[in-house]
């Protein structure tokens, strides 16, 4: 749409009209530029400068410049691949799952039967519930204080996973539950606004094509809502990668479950080592960049195609 | 399309109501726990509550005179400012939600509508900023909050906030803006209004169900927020509802605590359950119509 009306567009306005538009447009991009400049961009450059130095309160004196020696260091600290590794199987696992339950609600709530608009409430709750304080009630009713009635059974509970699996499953396996139960909760919102844009036409012409209702999801469904499973698991997995705060808040702050955002949090503000720390909460920043580049081609893909159908 | 056999019926059903119980459980279960007299959580069922009460809730409301600790029975506890932790929730997410959107409409028109240069670059820019973990940036931040010498201060966090929805709601909304068709706006135009007030008269009002959802979003967002609360605001009265939950003690105020978590949520609930509609029909429309 856009290559084809520039030409058309010019011969209506002047360039005059069409600076004035230009110079209107930076104005409105103002505000939005000015919080993500200083919220994240500035942060961010300090934190990627004080990765390469050894500054930290604790030190006497200004910053040394290292250069990568904070990085060359977790490359060799088998405890930051352990905490690399959890994050990711986190990411990927709960990624999975919501991804998985999110559709099973799309597809349920998406044709017609009775009490649907409340099997539809049900499912945008957990996601309308604010984490902040669910996950307090999560952590509590996880490891209860042992005078309620139910400390003894979840006493149990924690103890039969954690011998059963290692200690820290119980730990992983909390943590895991409140993320696909608050995530799947978003996505299948999410795909039902999805299936809500196909038209239904395309499901009927589905339905004289192939009987097997497989073949059908994989074929047309999916395809159709490319751009809302990329969008999905983008947020999904850049979700669990800066989830510090449920990690932290499930466990109690302690380092049963280490994942890099709460071994950064130990090292940079517990412990005042900012280099170490900074280096530590950059280092999965490529594979999250890595995870964005595939979220936009998938997402823009279809836009292009469509544009150039139209024009 | 063919009626259904008993069986597929009976399984749709029952996954119907797993599905349900399933999302509804924890919150029911929390909402229980709040009703309960310290007795009955001793000793009672932990499913169901057979004497309800408010007590929890009004113990909350009682007391204003900040972090003091004191004897109540015969047992140490201490008390909390709750009300200062209601109002300063209510200011901060309404204050916040309004940024958030003034800002994205803004930036979403500017992109969707007035296009300038490279705005497709601008979209990808502002949505990749998502990426960034804010609770990975405390320290700079920090740095930022005490150069504009507001730390401790409720205005930190309705600054740091809008940023963690601003991304997504740039985004839905610059798409739906840019799928408008022209003629929408032109019209007015050639009957002699400004761009300001076709803004106002024509593009907006026809934008509500992305602006609902961009609210909706948005207050999602911001009120699963934990951390960045507790990092900036330290001080028991200038705390939010989240922060000052997380400073009770475990093991005394459990069922005071689960008392505030449900106060804290029920409004946001309702909220989001009014406009739980509204919001997937926005999702939808910024995503398809129009194009």
């Amino acid at each position: 749409m856009t290559v084809s009306d520039i030409p058309s567009r010019r011969a209506r306005r002047t360039s005059v009209a069409r600076q004035r538009e230009i110079g209107v447009a930076y104005v409105l991009l103002a505000p939005t530029v000015i919080l993500l400049v200083g919220v994240l961009a500035y942060p961010i450059a300090w934190e990627i400068w004080v990765s390469l130095t050894d500054l930290s309160p604790l030190n006497d004196g200004p910053a040394r410049f290292v250069g990568l020696e904070n990085y060359r260091r977790l490359a060799g600290d088998p405890q930051f691949w352990h905490a690399a590794t959890v994050t990711i199987v986190y990411a990927v696992v709960t990624s999975v799952a919501k991804l998985g339950l999110g559709m099973v609600f799309a597809l349920l709530l998406a044709r017609p039967f009775r009490g649907r608009a409340f099997v539809f409430l049900a499912v945008f709750l957990p996601w309308a519930y604010p984490a902040s304080v669910s996950v307090i009630g999560w952590y509590w009713t996880l490891s209860p204080p042992i005078p309620t009635a139910y400390s003894v059974f979840m006493g149990t509970l924690k103890w039969a996973v954690d011998s059963a699996l290692g200690g820290g499953a119980w730990a992983f396996l909390s943590v895991t539950l409140f993320n696909i139960w608050r995530g799947s909760s978003f996505i299948g919102v999410f795909l039902l606004a999805g299936l809500n844009a196909v038209p239904p036409e395309l499901f009927d012409c589905a339905l004289l094509e192939s009987k097997s209702a497989w073949r059908r999801f994989w074929l047309v469904t999916v395809p159709l809502l490319r751009p809302f499973l990329a969008l999905a698991v983008f947020l999904s997995i850049t979700t669990a990668f800066s989830d510090l705060t449920n990690v932290w808040m499930l466990t109690a702050g302690r380092i049963v479950f280490p994942v890099v955002g709460t071994q950064a949090y130990w090292l940079a503000i517990k412990s005042g080592q900012f280099g170490p720390g900074s280096a530590l909460s950059l280092a999965l920043v490529p594979f999250l960049l890595a995870v964005l580049v595939v979220f936009f081609w998938m997402f823009d893909r279809p836009e292009t195609r469509r544009a150039r159908g139209t024009a | 399309m063919k009626p259904w056999s008993r069986w597929r019926k009976a399984a749709h059903a029952a996954l119907l109501v797993l599905v349900t119980v399933y999302c509804l459980f924890p919150i029911y279960f929390m909402l229980v726990q709040s009703l309960k007299t310290a007795e009955e959580d001793v000793f009672g069922n932990p499913l169901i509550v057979r004497h309800p009460t408010f007590e929890n809730f009004e113990e909350l409301f009682e007391l204003r005179s900040g972090p003091a600790r004191g004897y109540v029975g015969s047992v140490l506890r201490r008390s909390y400012p709750f009300l200062d932790w209601l109002e300063n929730t209510l200011i901060l997410f309404t204050g916040a939600v309004v940024i958030t959107l003034v800002a994205s409409v803004l930036a979403a028109y500017a992109l969707g509508r007035l296009q300038p240069p490279g705005f497709r670059t601008w979209r990808r820019v502002i949505f990749a900023s998502y990426i960034v973990p804010h609770t990975i940036l405390f320290v700079p931040l920090y740095q930022v909050i005490m150069k504009l010498g507001l730390d401790d201060n409720l205005l930190a966090l309705l600054i740091v906030y809008p940023t963690l929805a601003i991304p997504f709601c740039v985004w839905v909304l610059s798409a739906y803006f840019q799928h408008l068709p022209r003629e929408v706006e032109e019209s007015a135009f050639v009957e002699g209004a400004g761009r300001v007030a076709t803004f106002f008269r024509i593009v907006l009002p026809m934008s509500r169900p992305v602006l609902v959802t961009a609210g909706i979003f948005a207050l999602g967002t911001i009120a699963s927020d934990f951390t960045l609360a507790s990092v900036f605001l330290l001080s028991a009265h200038n705390q939010t509802i989240p922060a000052g939950l997380a400073t009770m003690e475990v093991a005394l105020d459990e069922l005071l605590a689960v008392a505030g978590i449900n106060l804290m949520a029920i409004p946001v609930v309702l909220i989001c359950a009014v406009l739980a509609r509204g919001y997937v029909r926005g999702l939808t429309a910024s995503m398809l119509e129009g194009s």
